[in-house]
């Protein structure tokens, strides 16, 4: 019987627990698909950096190239010092990898101003290949904090301490090759030299000029052309101008233009670059040259201002070079004049906008209705609202023709244009036109015509302003509403009319805002 | 190719689009306008000039008639929405990407219609964050872009174009020469390194990471990394700004060097365009490191610049820029 029950009993708690959950110990490994991925495992930093040096030391090609990628990665001091030794290798594939990590750790912020450091890595200009050189020359501006550092050098001399400054200089031997590298055999590296040569203070010689002048690569060509200011009175140097005046590529002779300028104001012979260049094949470096030499006081021949408005009006929009000689046809007096009307019929709308604004200001056209009414039926609003800008506040009195050609237009902002310029006609003339004004179907015109009204206080404004006030429109309401109240003789009897009938409207609230800060009674 | 080169001329003398696009008011023969949607109030305007500066560079290098002046519209209702066939978003300026319904069905019939939305900066990797400036070859359009066409067209996905797609042939086809660059014959183009990568993995056949949504038949639609930072010229006519390359490099043991090296920072993981993810590890505060690819190679970003590099990517990415306009104009 006793082992009958326990029997029973050891059958009874196998049935309770059989669905609890099977806890493992803690000691014991989880089932692979309950687990979460490990991360995998990683080195410290110290180790990484130990293992790239032992490859960096490898006789193995790949493994020194590996560990001189692998240490760009890793911007620090002792990263930078073991790259040092990647750019001596003899392998060049491992050479340009360490030049490219070097500056990834410039470009990770790395402090990298020591002068024994950057003049080691600067060494390397004169590196047989070329794009370590290119790497090189293109670092300059970085470099050049750390190489052109002055400081302060101990010595004993005779059992004495001496302290003798060094100067900001480049040290000799990296001087020369510095001088030498900027007729480097390869383009980027000369063009890069040139560039930078002042971070360097390098002399440019005449003679080293001269040569640049006469480089076959169009970049080193417009870097050089930068430099001319240095010796622009030199013969050779002028020689070389001269002759890139007439370069094949348009991108040289417009940078030539631009030196001219630049250079014309204190050595007259220069303009004399710009005056052949007037004759120039593109119409668009001829256009560029007249306008300078019209900045220069000079009168131009009829043949070359024509030459500039065929190209203003061949361009297609106004930006860069279209710009500046769009601004600059001031200086051509009438002749310009005349070019900044043709150009109000050009096909971008910026430029048209433009045109006219130049043109209406220059000749004071506000006064002409004939010239600016016709311009303001131009499709562009952007066109229209820079005619109206250049308008407002400056029109003489207007008649009723002009006043009419406003208010049939098209356009809602000029017939609100024509609504303003009521202001300024005779009585006659806004009686006449006001009503149709005031039926327009865009709430600005009729917005505006009402206060229009307020302010010349026509015949009748009263009524209209209390019938207003029943518009549908809160525009409307708002605009009869400041009518009334700056006249506020008429205009208050009216209003606390309208509160006593419409108490519960939008703009009655607003009324009663107003009344209430001007302490009239409300009804 | 020819074919294209004679009717572009054709093409820019009239409206490509007579029914669904309305002539200018004055009915005189007009430029093209590109509109661009540029919201109000006080936004970081991204590479300025670089739109008028790729209409300029088209207008001169495929003889069409484009307006050098985009047209800004601020908001999708603007009514000039419908009288202009392209319109341009640099996602990037964008304050967000909140429209509103009437925005989205303007959307949706201007694309209905024939018009043609070019989103640039509308694919961009996950990793960049805040770093608004970088170029990813990613093959997804970026999350919000996703989420405000599902409101547009909550029936089509975008899908990716892939590389043999026409719109890659347009005008111009294959990668910049030395005659693009302006370069003598012995000059060298780019590092030997910078430049396998480039011709066989980054722009083969000077193709990019393109997703599109085709409306009617017609791709109406279409998502790209940034390009615009590749469009902009000074006065002088040089490339403005710098562009640097990433390079994916490998070497001897990377694959076992790098899965032990020292790491302390976040992974992020990238669609590729065979639909697999790329996993970039990337440490706080610095650019990507390497990347673990989905065939177990693991390989390190090499960052390359210089005046031929930066000359080269623009180059590219004008010439991809032309072939996207041209692409739908003609389509």
């Amino acid at each position: 019987m006793k082992c009958f029950v326990c029997l029973l009993w050891s059958l009874l708690a196998s049935f309770c627990f059989a669905e609890s959950p099977v806890l493992p110990l803690a000691n014991e490994p989880a089932e692979q698909n309950q687990s979460s991925p490990l991360p995998p495992p990683r080195s410290n930093l110290e180790k990484t950096l130990d293992e790239a040096e032992k490859k960096l030391k490898s006789s193995i090609e790949g493994d020194r190239l590996a560990a001189a990628k692998l240490l760009g990665k890793y911007p620090n001091a002792r990263g930078t010092y073991l790259l040092l030794v990647g750019l001596d290798d003899d392998s060049a594939l491992v050479r340009r990898a360490s030049i490219v990590s070097l500056i990834e750790h410039f470009d990770s912020g790395q402090p990298m101003y020591d002068r024994a450091l950057t003049e080691k890595i600067f060494s390397k200009v004169g590196d047989p290949d070329v794009e370590v050189r290119r790497e090189v020359s293109a670092l300059i501006p970085r470099l050049s904090i750390g190489l052109m550092r002055s400081g302060v050098e101990r010595t004993v001399v005779n059992g004495r301490m001496v302290f003798r400054s060094v100067p900001a200089n480049l040290r000799e031997d990296l001087f020369k090759l510095a001088v030498d590298a900027l007729l480097d055999v390869d383009s980027i590296v000369r063009q890069n030299m040139l560039k930078y040569y002042s971070n360097l203070r390098l002399p440019i010689f005449p003679e080293t000029l001269s040569a640049l002048l006469s480089d076959k690569d169009t970049g080193v060509l417009l870097v050089a052309l930068d430099k001319v200011r240095l010796h622009p009175q030199d013969d050779t140097v002028f020689e070389k101008v001269e002759q890139l005046a007439s370069h094949r590529e348009i991108g040289i002779r417009t940078k030539v233009v631009s030196v001219a300028r630049q250079l014309g104001h204190a050595h007259p012979l220069y303009r004399g670059v710009l005056r052949k260049m007037m004759m120039d094949d593109s119409i668009e470096i001829a256009a560029q040259a007249a306008v300078e030499v019209a900045r220069f006081g000079e009168k131009l021949p009829d043949e070359v201002v024509a030459k500039i408005e065929a190209f203003l009006l061949q361009s297609h929009g106004l930006s860069g070079k279209v710009e500046s000689i769009f601004y600059g046809l001031s200086s051509l007096g009438e002749d310009g004049n005349r070019i900044y009307k043709s150009l109000t019929s050009h096909a971008s709308g910026k430029l048209r906008s433009q045109a006219w604004q130049r043109y209406l200001s220059l000749t004071e056209g506000w006064n002409a209705p004939h010239v600016w009414l016709p311009a303001l039926s131009d499709r562009d609003v952007d066109v229209r609202s820079a005619i109206l800008v250049t308008l407002r506040g400056r029109l003489p009195e207007l008649g009723e023709p002009e006043i009419r050609t406003l208010i049939d237009s098209r356009y809602p902002d000029v017939r609100a244009f024509g609504a303003e310029s009521l202001l300024s006609a005779q009585p006659d003339t806004v009686e006449n036109t006001f009503f149709d004004l005031l039926i327009d179907e865009d709430n600005l015109v009729r917005a505006t015509t009402l206060r229009v009204l307020a302010k010349l206080k026509t015949q009748g404004w009263e009524k209209i302003h209390q019938q207003s006030l029943l518009d549908q429109e809160y525009a409307i309401q708002r605009a009869a509403m400041d009518g009334l109240l700056i006249n506020r003789q008429e205009g208050i009897a009216i209003l606390r009319d309208y509160l006593s009938k419409n108490s519960s409207t939008k703009i009655a609230q607003a009324i009663r805002i107003e009344l209430q800060r001007m302490r009239v009674p409300l009804p | 190719m020819r074919l294209v080169r004679f009717i572009l001329p054709l093409l820019s003398c009239a409206w490509v689009f007579p029914n669904s696009f309305g002539q200018s008011e004055q009915g005189e023969i007009s430029s093209i306008r590109i509109m661009q949607l540029r919201r109000d109030g006080n936004l970081r305007i991204r590479y300025p000039d670089a739109l008028p500066s790729l209409l300029a560079f088209m207008n001169e290098h495929a003889r069409v008639k484009f307006d050098q002046d985009p047209l800004f519209i601020q908001s999708l209702t603007d009514e000039r929405l419908f009288e202009n066939p392209i319109l341009y978003i640099n996602c990037d300026e964008l304050p967000n990407f909140d429209f509103s319904m009437e925005e989205n069905d303007a959307l949706r019939q201007y694309l209905e219609l024939g018009g043609f939305l070019y989103l640039d900066a509308g694919i961009k990797a996950s990793f960049l964050g805040t770093d608004l400036g970088h170029s990813y070859a990613a093959w997804e359009e970026r999350p919000e872009v996703g989420e405000w066409f599902s409101q547009v067209f909550p029936e089509k996905p975008f899908i990716p174009l892939a590389r043999n797609h026409e719109i890659f042939r347009t005008f111009y086809k294959g990668l910049p020469t030395n005659e693009d660059l302006q370069l003598e014959k012995e000059q060298k183009r780019l590092p030997e390194t910078v430049l396998t990568f480039v011709e066989q993995e980054k722009w083969p056949q000077g193709t990019y990471s393109l997703v599109g949504i085709k409306v009617n038949g017609r791709l109406a639609c279409l998502a790209s990394p940034i390009c615009a930072m590749g469009w902009g010229r000074d006065e002088f006519g040089s490339w403005i700004p710098p562009i640097s390359f990433r390079i994916r490099e490998s070497a001897d043991n990377f694959d076992e060097t790098l899965k032990l090296a020292s790491f302390a920072g976040n992974t992020f993981e990238v669609t590729r365009e065979d639909g697999l993810q790329d996993e970039i590890f990337v440490m706080p505060g610095q650019r990507p490191l390497w990347v673990r690819e989905p065939t177990g190679r693991w390989r390190i970003f090499k960052y390359y610049s210089g005046e031929e590099i930066s000359n080269y990517a623009h180059s590219f990415y004008a010439r991809l820029g032309t072939n996207i306009f041209l692409y739908a104009l003609l389509n």
